[in-house]
């Protein structure tokens, strides 16, 4: 069997709300002195992935796959630390801020390359949101673009009868599903694929496992077309959200002076907000 | 009577004397035997350089061993083990003179010699051992304490030793009964023995006796010879030995590194991967238990031992014995991995070796300490957790989510509000990056992530940096481009993520050409002083409390400030931090600025300097949910409350919020504050106008 797991470097979420800033020209955050990290959501991806590798027995190929800048060679490293077999890099093309839908035809072009040098994947495994924008649209897009049925918010792939067991979250419980392959998951977190601390030998060995470069230009997407991007909304402006708080203290020598003086004001706020 | 002509005859009584050296053969022989099986052993470790620095591995052979330095910190166990050692060396010369005496043609066992040495000093030297000996039976059978492993072996060994100390009395008890030794007095406990006697016995039974019993004595003392290298006695030579080939870096730099190209294995799961001191090590210890004693997450009641450990070990490799030799990878010629797998591996969830227990060690190395005989525990767990986190990705989840952070961040503190320069706000502190020369610095303040990151510690590099600022000190940071050290990595187990950090911060640091270093992070401190020579980065080092000692000393900084010292009307206690004190061995600075807070009273908790107390926060604890019940830093509080001061000062941003929440938690309704050595230090000598927010 052979899986795909898409990753998508983020900033790091964890970034100190002081050093968060915005670029209101490109309508996005500001690296800064933050730090770059595999969004988590691609991690439990990979490692739902690799159990179900390990519960199949050992006759799967996975391939994990990232369309971003260079820096992310860091997240497919780290995916093969955590023994995903292979990995692909498709190079952004100093867009940056590309949207669901451009993404969905960048992954689904390298997906049609990869299978028609390697024969096709049966699985195809998105995380089900990003950290960064929480879309939550490329799963979804990308199986459009690739014709394959979708499944959401699945925690777990168990090798089934034949085909494969989902088990999925819903809003009313736990749905187990067959599927056939081929197919695409978009992957959400449980408390059993929290991704894996790789081994400091398979750290080392990523560096001997293949890594595919690829450009836009390698896959014939027209780059233009691709920054233009080909969504239904658009951004039209980010910002940080402030909230300024006043404080003032309620006066007064005894508690019931310093009572009387907060209900007073709070009439006269009430009265002002009208 | 001329006592220049006081001599007793040798083999008085005994006949077939021949016996003596015939039966002697056979307990060399298995004596040289048993050395010679431990000695192969050992030699099957990996190498280690311990035969280096002759000069002072002599003094400290003197001081440990032959002077017991260690051995007679423990008061009563330091009396008993003083009288039986001192009485054994004594004896054993006195049998020494006597062969002399006999088998050689130097008759020296005569005169004012064998008057006041043969047989005064001998017969006090004898008693020494009779009553240390009891000494420690009284502890082991009737008081016994839990440090103590109690097997039949070690009771069998106090019981030998009374038994030839005993006979030894009786067998001169009796000749100087039945001879009239006109020389009795000279040997008064005999004398005693004879004198009890002469009234209930015949000369006859008395003489029957004496053959009966020297044959005994005889015996009984080959037995005992022979037993030696196969019991804990063996400690009689290993304890020696493993002092003189101790650890002479200090505790802070007992790690090893690892070659990460060519290393078959990361960390140690075999015997056959320890050095052949680690194997001497085991063989050295003699179970008494302080390591075991002094640990601070034993006395909350985890399951870690130190001395189980060690005897663990010592268990699994005598009974591994020769199969060990075969398929170690020993010298470096074994065949490697597939022949050591077949050996049992060393962690083990049955045995003192348990993740459980490794994962509990806070690497404060009190149990290297208190080990009379300079066994290195610390290491050796430090080298499981290797094993366990490099190559089976099994440990803790606080520390897990430490190890991701330092992958990604380069901080250990995932989910931190600050960034590493917030803590600057209004101090106008130099970066080393914006500088125009960052050589113009004369000092490189390292700030450290637990003074960077963590609110409560940020007051005190605040307070670091405005003191250096008063003294006049041109100093400058790395700001953002400053990393970890690498040191809880490095504790955990995780050498590749600390060997990365430590490399990355050598190159940032090589760029600005820093050459002098000051932190207020004992385990920064250590990492530059002790670790990071090994990945081409030398310094000068300094503890924050020891450059503002200097600072204070030289006058640059005054210590005549204008500055409120309200706290100066306090009584404080020093916490001494782990990796500043026992690793390094810094106890004055700190306690010498403390001096300075105008005022103050120093009082000092029972557990302090070299025996100081862990908060709890090394070896990555720090990030490790403990159970309510079993909190290191608890522990350590109420020491601290205990003292009644009202101030406890630290000098390490782990050590300060570890002990925080355990004074919030024991303090009850007392106002008991934790505070940085600087910050109180900036409190008595800053300047008011300018008194740390």
């Amino acid at each position: 069997m052979k899986l795909l797991v898409c990753l998508k470097q983020i900033l790091d979420p964890d970034v100190p709300a002081r050093d968060f800033q915005i670029d209101p020209a490109v309508k996005a955050a500001r690296r800064g002195g933050a730090n770059l990290v595999t969004n988590i959501f691609c991690e439990n991806a990979v490692e739902t992935a690799l159990q179900f590798r390990e519960a199949a027995g050992g006759d799967v190929k996975i391939t994990a796959l990232c369309y971003g800048e260079s820096s992310a060679e860091d997240c497919l490293r780290k995916a093969m630390a955590m023994t995903v077999d292979e990995a692909c890099l498709v190079e952004r093309d100093g867009n940056t801020n590309p949207d669901a839908a451009a993404v969905g035809r960048v992954l689904a072009a390298a997906i049609r390359r990869l299978e028609q040098d390697g024969g096709p994947f049966d699985a195809v495994l998105v995380g089900r949101e990003s950290g960064d924008w929480g879309v939550g649209q490329t799963g979804g897009l990308l199986a459009e673009e690739l014709g394959r049925p979708a499944l959401g918010f699945v925690e777990s792939l168990q090798p089934g009868n034949g085909g494969v067991t989902l088990r999925r979250q819903t809003d009313v419980g736990i749905e187990v599903a067959e599927a056939e392959p081929p197919f695409l998951v978009t992957i959400t977190n449980n408390e059993d694929n929290v991704p894996r601390i790789p081994k400091t030998r398979d750290v080392m060995m990523s560096y001997r496992k293949p890594l595919q470069k690829l450009s836009l230009a390698d896959l014939e997407l027209d780059s233009e077309e691709i920054r233009a991007g080909s969504s239904i909304f658009e951004v039209e402006e980010i910002f940080i959200p402030t909230d300024e708080v006043e404080c003032e203290l309620a006066e007064g020598d005894t508690l019931e002076e310093r009572v009387d003086q907060l209900a007073k004001r709070i009439h006269e706020v009430v009265a002002s907000i009208g | 009577m001329d006592p220049t002509q006081a001599t007793r005859e040798v083999f008085w009584n005994i006949e077939y004397t021949w016996l003596v050296y015939v039966l002697m053969v056979p307990t060399l022989a298995i004596f040289g035997w048993g050395f010679w099986l431990k000695i192969r052993r050992w030699r099957a470790g990996q190498p280690a350089v311990r035969f280096d620095r002759l000069g002072e591995r002599l003094q400290l052979f003197l001081r440990n061993a032959v002077g017991q330095g260690r051995t007679i910190r423990s008061r009563y166990a330091g009396v008993f083990h003083t009288l039986v050692y001192t009485g054994f060396i004594v004896l054993f010369l006195a049998t020494t003179v006597v062969a002399i005496h006999h088998d050689t043609p130097l008759h020296i066992m005569k005169g004012h010699f064998y008057l006041v040495f043969q047989s005064l000093i001998v017969d006090v030297f004898g008693l020494f051992v009779l009553v240390g000996v009891a000494l420690a039976a009284i502890r082991r059978w009737i008081s016994k304490p839990n440090l103590l492993v109690y097997t039949d072996e070690a009771s069998w060994i106090l019981v030998t030793i009374f038994v030839m100390a005993l006979t030894g009395f009786m067998v001169e008890g009796w000749r100087i009964a039945v001879t009239d030794d006109p020389w009795a007095a000279w040997s008064p406990i005999g004398n005693v023995f004879a004198l009890a006697s002469d009234p209930l016995m015949s000369d006859a039974a008395m003489q029957t006796g004496h053959v009966v019993i020297w044959w005994f004595h005889l015996v009984v003392a080959f037995g005992f010879i022979a037993w030696v290298p196969f019991s804990k006695m063996s400690h009689v030579f290993t304890a020696p030995l493993n002092i003189f080939t101790a650890n002479l870096d200090g505790y802070g730099g007992s790690l090893k590194t690892i070659d990460f190209e060519t290393a078959e294995r990361f960390g140690i799961n075999h015997l056959g991967d320890f050095t052949w001191k680690d194997l001497l090590d085991f063989d050295a210890c003699t179970e008494c238990g302080r390591c075991t004693d002094v640990c601070p997450a034993n006395t909350v009641g985890k399951s870690l031992s130190p001395r189980d450990i060690i005897l663990d070990l010592q268990g699994l490799m005598h009974r591994q014995g020769d199969q060990f030799l075969l398929n170690g990878n020993g010298n470096g010629n074994g065949s490697g991995a597939n022949a050591s797998d077949e050996l049992l591996p060393i962690i083990d969830q049955k045995t003192a070796v348990s993740p459980e227990a490794l994962f509990a060690c806070t690497t404060c190395a009190a149990c290297m300490e208190a080990c009379p005989v300079h066994i290195e525990q610390m290491p050796k767990i430090v080298d499981a957790r290797r094993y366990l986190v490099m190559e089976e990705a099994d440990f803790p989840e606080g520390m897990m989510d430490m190890m991701n952070s330092l992958e990604s961040r380069q901080h250990p503190f995932a989910g931190t509000q600050f960034s590493r320069v917030d803590w600057t706000e209004g101090l106008d502190i130099d970066v080393m990056a914006e500088m125009d020369d960052p050589h113009e610095a004369e000092v490189l303040m390292w700030v450290g992530c637990g003074g960077a990151l963590v609110e409560r510690n940020r007051n005190t590099v605040r307070a670091t940096a405005k003191l250096l600022r008063k003294a006049g000190v041109k100093f400058a940071i790395l700001g953002r481009e400053e990393s970890c050290t690498g040191d809880p990595a490095r504790r955990v187990g995780n050498e590749f993520l600390f060997e990365m950090l430590a490399k990355g911060n050598v190159e940032t640091m090589q760029r600005y050409g820093v050459r002098k270093v000051v932190t207020s992070c004992p385990h920064c401190f250590n990492s530059f002083r002790n670790e990071y020579p090994h990945f081409g980065g030398s310094y000068e080092v300094y503890h924050h409390t020891q450059f503002l000692d200097q600072l204070l000393e030289s006058g640059r900084l005054d210590g005549h400030g204008a500055a409120d010292s309200s706290s100066g009307s306090s009584t404080i206690t020093f916490h001494d931090p782990c990796y500043l004190g026992r690793h390094n061995g810094e106890y004055e600075a700190p306690r010498n600025l403390l001096a300075k807070v105008g005022g103050a009273r120093q009082v000092e908790m029972e557990r302090s300097r070299n025996t100081s107390f862990c908060c709890g926060g090394g070896g990555g604890m720090a990030f490790v949910d403990e159970p309510p019940d079993q909190r290191v830093n608890q522990e350590r509080a109420q020491e601290a409350v205990d003292t009644g001061a009202d101030v406890v000062a630290v000098g390490c941003p782990f050590c300060a919020t570890m002990l925080d929440d355990g004074v919030n938690a024991r303090r009850g309704d007392r106002e008991v504050k934790v505070r940085d050595v600087a910050e109180l230090l900036w409190d008595a000598v800053g300047d008011s106008d300018q008194t740390v927010p």
